[in-house]
């Protein structure tokens, strides 16, 4: 079994990873070379094998939620979701390390570090 | 938008010792986070040399991406002691970084017109030939001044 803190790691790393790839316009724009080939596969395969790291519920979650939302990872600042800005319920401010995600849009929820 | 603003004394380091790329990233990553943080970020900046390299050529590389780890636009500068092999565009060994570093959400835009910014300002230092004349991180920004200034008169 998967700690949940590590869970979140990945979950992390697999969320900065799609804005990686969702920037890759953008960044042709501006001037920046990308190899659509090579490196674009290598990229898809990490994700592949980011996402078969992750257990099978949480995996499926971060999947439906980035369909509906692009983002599927929101911060809790000030006791609100910073997803869809509503106020989260109280028994869910104290900062845990299990996994959960947002009762009103569904977003998997983090804490910053600091 | 002022990118002079954003950039900090604390946040430059003209005397890197580094001599490897990923030793670089590290460096860059370190100077505006630590811990799970920095690691995140670092990891994400690995892949996305992968997908290119950020290095625009005449000896300037802009690391950059956006991550969860930052919550506002992270600057930082280094420049390395030797110039180092980035797999730059035109092969040519890079000594001068840019490291960028934006969060998921950007309303504004912020970060790709900083990014674009970062890009114009660079090709200005590798005309003019400066990459290796500021001597401080406060002769740095001055320098980043003057240049954003000259390109505001060009428009
Ligand atoms: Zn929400």
């Amino acid at each position: 079994m998967k700690k949940e803190i590590d869970i979140m790691r990945l979950l992390k790393r697999l969320f900065d990873l799609d804005n990686l790839i969702a920037d890759k316009e953008a960044d042709k724009k501006i001037g920046f070379k990308i190899d659509e080939e090579v490196g674009l596969l290598s990229l898809k395969r990490e994700r592949a094998s980011l996402l078969k790291e992750i257990p099978k519920e949480f995996a499926d979650t971060y999947e439906r939620v980035k369909e509906r939302y692009t983002l599927a990872l929101a911060e809790v600042k000030n006791g609100f979701c910073f997803g869809c800005f509503q106020q989260l319920p109280t028994e869910m401010l104290v900062r845990s390390n299990e996994i959960v995600t947002c009762p009103n849009c569904g977003r998997i929820l983090f804490w910053r570090e600091e | 938008m002022n990118l002079a603003s954003l950039l900090s004394r604390d946040r430059i380091n003209l005397e890197l010792k580094s001599t490897k790329k990923e030793e670089v990233l590290r460096d860059l990553v370190y100077m505006i986070k630590s811990k799970t943080d920095a690691e995140l970020i670092y990891s994400t900046l690995l892949k996305r040399e992968e997908l290119g390299s950020t290095g625009i050529g005449k000896g300037i590389a802009i690391p950059h991406c956006r991550s969860l780890a930052v919550s506002k636009l992270e600057i930082a500068v280094g420049r390395t002691l030797k110039p180092i092999n980035f797999n730059a565009i035109d092969k040519k060994p890079v000594s001068l970084f840019f490291l960028i570093i934006a969060p998921p959400q950007d309303p504004g835009n912020q970060y790709l017109l900083t990014l674009g910014k970062i890009v114009q300002i660079c090709r200005e230092l590798s005309k003019g030939n400066l990459i290796n004349k500021p001597q401080t991180p406060d002769e740095f920004i001055s320098l980043i001044n003057e240049i954003e200034k000259k390109l505001i008169k060009k428009r």
